[in-house]
């Protein structure tokens, strides 16, 4: 399918020559004002979070000790056949894993987001959940901008500064795209992640946490690259904000398609819930704030028992 | 990549007082490349009229945009108006005032 690398390297996803669209004060108070909207909820969700992920961290249990955590079974025979001369019988928690996390935030900067109201919970979620991840100090943390093009406004190798960094990231959200390019998001997304995963030999999993309204097209081409992903080991994780009006929820939206009848070759329309074909397996659906460390925490254990059980 | 897949959401609504021909105000995603014909089959749908019988035979519908009729595409429409399939139309419908022999070459 060499249809998903089209205009791949026509992208510089380091250097970008443009000026952000916000000045930095409006940025900067932005930043401060969804920082204090969500502080208490970013330690909640930092909690959650190390909940989930810290069994996953788990070192080894090794032998062979005279004192230790828990006993070795295959031991324990030679132990008494030895008149218990071979005492080295206990388990114990030696090697710290390697395990560490890349986790990328990609942020839907397209005008629909305004046009449906999300901008300022799209605000907080990111203030959210930067800073839950900050404080988890689990690995990298990405921060990229899609819409009509990809950029990444954060890379992993660089430190989150909270208010500078924050700052510097809200100044490349306007949400005036006219494009919401998932197609384009996933395929540099993985260009990233690999890129990334080149530069450190330790067990590393990767997520990606999309923050949209939701609103893409093209349902089937993006389901495959979105199978792409997990086949490289890429947890693709779709948070949708849905605005505040409350008559427009993307729950309701319905999707016109035409369907070809096999026998007669005739286009037969059919209308259907949008949410029936979203291509994104592991997804939320978010109407305020309070409601996304939760969200986010049972999306990611419901993922992760799903991981361990592969 | 090619243009024909593109969607926009847009809302129906109409000030028919005759309730049998109001639809639901719920958002739907449709191909840009629509044209009247195509939306008039889709009001038809969602008001179940798509069979032969008198009262449940499709009703030709014309559209309006802010108060202006529709006569191109969607897509032309939002080309002309400066704006994109990220916008999010408000799409009026009334009972079509033409001829039917006229609606037929639309
Ligand atoms: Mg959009």
């Amino acid at each position: 399918d060499g249809h998903f690398d089209d205009n791949i390297d026509d992208i510089d996803i380091n250097v970008d020559f443009n000026e952000p669209p916000r000045s930095m004060d409006e940025a900067r108070e932005l930043w401060k004002s969804s920082e204090l909207a969500t502080q208490e909820l970013a330690s909640g969700l930092c909690e959650q979070l190390r909940l989930i992920l810290e069994p996953t961290l788990a070192t080894k249990l090794r032998g062979d000790y005279k004192t230790g955590k828990r006993l070795n079974m295959k031991r324990i025979i030679p132990y008494i056949a030895s008149e218990f001369r071979k005492d080295k019988i206990w388990l114990r928690r030696t090697k710290p894993s390697k395990r560490q996390y890349q986790i990328m935030i990609a942020v839907d900067d397209s005008k629909s987001m305004s046009e449906s109201k999300s901008t300022e919970l799209a605000f907080h979620s990111i203030a959210l959940v930067s800073k839950a991840l900050t404080q988890l100090e689990s690995g990298g943390l990405s921060i990229v901008r899609f819409g009509e093009d990809v950029k990444l406004v954060h890379p992993f190798d660089k430190p989150f500064n909270n208010q500078e960094t924050g700052t510097k990231i809200f100044q490349w959200f306007d949400f005036q795209q006219t494009k919401t390019d998932i197609k384009l998001l996933c395929n540099k997304a993985l260009k990233i992640f690999e890129d990334a995963r080149s530069s450190s030999n330790t067990d590393l999993w990767q997520l990606q946490i999309i923050i949209s309204d939701g609103v893409c097209e093209d349902h089937d081409t993006i389901q495959s690259m979105v199978r792409k992903a997990r086949e490289e080991k890429i947890m693709l994780v779709f948070v949708v904000i849905d605005g505040i009006n409350s008559n427009e929820s993307i729950m309701d939206m319905s999707q016109v398609r035409y369907e070809q009848d096999p026998n007669t070759g005739a286009m037969n329309l059919k209308v259907d819930k949008y949410l029936d074909s979203f291509p994104f397996e592991f997804y939320v659906v978010v109407r305020n704030i309070n409601e996304l460390p939760e969200m986010l925490s049972l999306i990611l254990r419901q993922y992760f028992s799903e991981v361990a059980s592969i | 990549m090619s243009d024909d897949k593109s969607q926009v959401k847009i809302k129906f609504f109409t000030k028919e007082e005759d309730e049998s021909l109001q639809v639901s105000d719920t958002p739907l995603f449709v191909p840009i490349s629509l044209k009247r014909y195509g939306l008039s089959e889709i009001v038809n749908h969602l008001l179940g009229k798509n069979g032969e019988s008198d009262e449940a035979k499709p009703i030709p519908f014309d559209f309006l945009i802010d108060g202006v009729l529709l006569r191109t595409s969607i897509d032309d429409y939002l080309i002309k108006n400066g704006l994109s399939s990220e916008a999010f139309l408000n799409l009026e419908y009334t009972r079509a005032v033409l001829p039917p022999s006229f609606l037929a070459s639309f």
